[in-house]
């Protein structure tokens, strides 16, 4: 296929990619805009790791290609939702239970429950877990994410 | 934070104090002298070769107040680099903002073998935190004698020495001795308590990464990338690698592809590069090729190949008279347990980033390593590199579990920088991070006679293990004649160790079958347990356990259980966990309702870290009995996805509750990551037999299995 121009919003940013029509749009985010905090973990869509929020929904970028994401489309990554020197509520929920343990999974956990608490600002333990079943963590830890999320929506952390 | 070895010279310059800390044996507590610090920079660095074999952990006092310091082991996801900042910190008396530590840079740090078993805090951070105390007192000492002080007036602290006297006055440590290398050696076999002058206090420190880690931040080798840098990744065979070559390949289609860099055969394997990842997955799915077929049969009859082949290893150990001991037993129990192949399966493949200089006769290399010496070892091997050629650093890891100790993936990313002249960032794909190398977590067979009184007590007991390594067998159940021997058989695929090492398929055998000597003398598991462990020091763990889970109890649910599982890993870390489930008779699924565990674990470092990897152990123990296999027969190994493989899930998370207690023996703290995988699995499984009265001989208890032990198929 042959390369073209293609227009997205990043993160409030409009940028401008020449990519193949097919290109995974996980590959643009890391290759193309060096985000990667949205990580590559299985391309098949299973492990979560690589879940960017795309007009608030949470989706995997390693199944969406770049033809079918338009301009119009607000596309947010981890790199969007906070900063070290301003961490949104959730990421400050994460790091105050320490919800993670090598973090590779973590991004993706955040953007997931992100969508979830947009949707649902107070989950039930079981809503939690139904929402990020299908992101995988190999160190284990589910607990502390379930922690983080819980903690948040109780009104307990900020 | 990343520090190459010519920032860090640089940033030291030659005014700071430097300590190399040793822990060989020596005469006395401690032997300390001191030398002038070279003026030539590339002594320096010759130095630091040296320190590399002779000395082990560095500490660097700065002008400025900062401290770097220099260790062995790496961060792998565990929380290492959150404990030694929550010792040296708190050792030091400095705040965090002040230290750097460095971990993983073959160039600057020590040679302290690798990070496995879970040993880094016993065996680093515990010996960090001897030396901040015998650091605090040279430096008092050095203090008096550069300043013509007493000894008695002065005091450390905040970092610095001050004057009791003169509460204005103060030392900073590098005045003692700007550009000096003070060498110290610790003495192991010294009494903690001779070298600890601190008392050292958790205070629950945040993750030193946290704040990189959710804001996406964190740099893993994967993430690396230099001007020019070309992806890389590899077409495998379609049979165990071991058993087949390559007998041709054809290229043409994958050169066709639009956006392959190259894609070539080197010896039996082919790699594609090209600019893009996605154009690699691309290349490799048009490379044609034809492998021998392996000369054995296609099927995989595991417990009978592993008895055929068997070798025998060695007595692992021997007690008396085993046979005349089983006679003699009361009643016997003689069983056959046999386990499953499993995979590390870390979210991050393998991933290395390397750039060969022009010229091809220096490297570096980025890639997360659970030994990076031994990465740095192993390509200049292959390389044909001295080792002072290598640089490699390490980066942090999207989980190792045993996986990422030296993988080959660096010298790849090496080799193939040096072929194609640019950088190369090799990326494994989740296919061929299950299969390229043919390691698994292996199959056993175990072989258990066991013999017990009417009192209860055992009174021998026989064990056959194949193909595990026999570790975890012993100081768990006493009895007067034992008799452990170990097999080992060539397999198809090759044994690695992973989280738990064999002690995870052993503990599930060996509990298993301690639930079913009880059984046959009509012995409640627990109290059976409490009446023949080796160390009393089981018994308040056991008790621990059955209290957080309340057990015995009424009122259980219908096909609701609790088992309990021991583990004794290298008698030095004791736990014990105890798990609720309930069996789906319509699915055959066990559900883990709650596991409750108890550990000895002596000192906690930082209890955060140590119940989120703990947690963490025990899903990883809950996955490996229940949900992951690695589907395989005699040719190939068919899993490649990590959902068909059973990685667990959210929604596999039991309540967990932890318990941590100290015997007799505070102080040093001992490692605890492994030691939750190995009593959960034995635990799940005897609460699967408490729950439907059925015993699973062979794992993982899949609701297949189950739905046909309980004639629903």
């Amino acid at each position: 296929m042959a390369k073209a121009w293609f227009t997205l919003n990043v993160n409030d940013k409009k940028r401008r990619v020449k990519i193949e029509p097919d290109e995974p749009l996980l590959w643009i985010l890391r290759d193309d805009l060096d985000l990667t905090g949205t990580k590559f973990g299985c391309g098949v869509g299973e492990c979560g790791s690589c879940s960017v929020l795309i007009d608030g929904i949470a989706r995997r970028s390693c199944r969406v290609q770049a033809q079918n994401v338009s301009s119009g489309q607000k596309i947010v990554t981890i790199e969007g939702l906070g900063t070290r020197e301003n961490l949104s509520p959730l990421q400050k929920a994460f790091v105050e239970h320490t919800a993670f343990g090598c973090g590779f999974c973590t991004p993706g956990m955040i953007i997931t429950a992100t969508a979830l608490l947009a949707l649902n600002p107070n989950p039930t333990r079981e809503e939690i877990i139904e929402a990020m079943d299908n992101n995988l963590c190999r160190c284990g830890s589910y607990p502390n994410v379930i922690e983080a999320i819980m903690a948040f929506t109780n009104g307990t952390k900020p | 934070m990343e520090v190459t070895r010519r920032q860090f010279l640089k940033s030291l310059g030659s005014s700071c104090l430097l300590y190399a800390v040793s822990y060989v044996p020596g005469s006395g507590m401690q032997k300390i002298y001191s030398e002038p610090w070279p003026a030539d920079k590339e002594d320096i660095e010759c130095r630091f070769y040296a320190l590399d074999t002779n000395y082990l952990d560095c500490f660097a006092f700065h002008e400025d107040g900062r401290v770097t310091v220099l260790a062995g082991r790496t961060e792998l996801g565990q929380g290492f680099e959150t404990v030694l900042n929550a010792i040296v910190t708190q050792g030091l008396d400095i705040p965090s903002n002040r230290l750097t530590i460095v971990l993983g840079n073959t160039d600057v740090c020590p040679d302290h073998g690798p990070t496995v078993g879970s040993s880094a805090t016993e065996q680093v951070a515990w010996g960090i935190w001897e030396a901040c105390s015998q650091l605090r007192k040279d430096i008092i000492r050095r203090a008096a004698k550069t300043h013509k002080l007493q000894v008695k007036d002065l005091i450390y602290q905040g970092g610095v020495v001050r004057s009791k006297r003169e509460p204005e006055r103060v030392i900073k440590p590098v005045e003692t001795g700007r550009g000096e290398i003070v060498y110290m050696t610790l003495d192991p076999q010294a009494s903690s308590s001779d070298r600890v002058t601190l008392e050292y206090k958790d205070l629950g420190l945040d993750n030193v990464n946290a704040e990189s880690i959710v804001t996406g931040t964190r740099k893993y080798a994967s993430d690396l990338k230099l001007p020019g840098t070309l992806y890389a990744d590899w077409h495998i065979p379609p049979y165990h690698r071991k058993l087949t070559r390559i007998k041709s390949v054809d290229l043409a289609d994958a050169r066709a592809t639009s956006g392959v860099n190259r894609v070539e055969r080197i010896g039996s394997k082919v790699v594609a590069l090209a600019e893009r990842y996605n154009d690699v997955v691309k290349t490799l799915t048009r490379v044609k090729s034809v492998w021998e077929k392996p000369n054995r049969p296609k099927e995989l009859r595991v417990e009978e190949e592993i008895r055929a082949g068997a070798v025998f290893q060695e007595i692992k150990e021997q007690t008396g008279d085993v046979n005349a001991g089983l006679a003699s037993s009361y009643k016997t129990v003689t069983e056959t347990y046999r386990t499953h192949y499993t995979a590390w399966a870390p979210i991050e493949t393998y991933s290395a980033l390397a750039k060969m200089e022009p010229g091809g006769d220096e490297v570096t290399i980025w890639s997360g390593s659970q030994y990076p010496h031994r990465v740095r070892e192993l390509a200049s091997l292959s390389l044909n590199l001295p080792e002072s050629a290598i640089h490699f650093i390490h980066s942090p890891v999207g989980g190792a579990f045993g996986g990422k100790v030296a993988p080959p993936v660096s010298q790849e990313a090496a080799d193939l920088s040096r072929r194609v002249g640019a950088p190369v960032k090799v990326i494994y794909s989740r296919k061929n991070q299950f299969q390229k190398r043919g390691l698994y977590k292996q199959a056993c067979v175990f072989d258990f006679s066991t013999g017990v009184g009417t009192d209860g007590r055992l009174q021998a007991r026989k064990l056959d293990i194949y193909q595990d390594l026999g570790e975890g067998t012993r100081d768990t159940y006493a009895a007067p004649h034992i008799l452990i021997k170990h097999y080992r058989t060539d397999m198809p695929v090759n044994q690695a160790n992973t989280r738990g090492t064999s002690y995870v398929q052993i503990g599930f055998a060996q509990e298993s079958h301690m639930d079913m000597v009880a059984k046959a003398i009509g012995h409640d598991p627990f109290e059976f347990r409490r009446n023949n462990v080796v160390l009393e020091s089981f018994v308040p763990l056991i008790d621990a356990c059955a209290d957080m889970i309340r057990y015995p109890r009424s009122g259980l649910g219908p096909d609701e259980g609790i088992g309990i599982g021991l583990c004794n890993h290298g008698a030095r870390q004791m736990g014990v966990a105890a798990a609720h489930v309930k069996v789906n008779r319509k699915t055959g699924k066990v559900h883990v309702k709650e596991i409750c565990a108890a550990y000895d674990i002596g000192t906690i470092i930082n209890h955060r870290t140590v119940t989120t990897c703990l947690r963490g152990g025990m899903i990883w123990g809950l996955g490996w009995v229940l949900r992951e296999e690695v589907k395989l027969d005699g040719h190939s190994v068919y899993t490649e996805h990590l959902t068909d493989y059973g990685v667990p899930r959210f929604s596999d998370t039991p309540e967990i509750k932890l318990q941590f207690l100290d015997n007799e023996r505070p102080g040093k703290p001992r490692g605890c990551g492994e030691l939750a995988v190995i009593p959960t699995v034995a635990a799940i499984a005897n609460a699967v037999y408490h729950a439907i009265g059925v015993r699973f001989y062979t794992t993982p208890i899949t609701p297949e299995k189950v739905l046909k032990a309980l004639g629903k198929t």
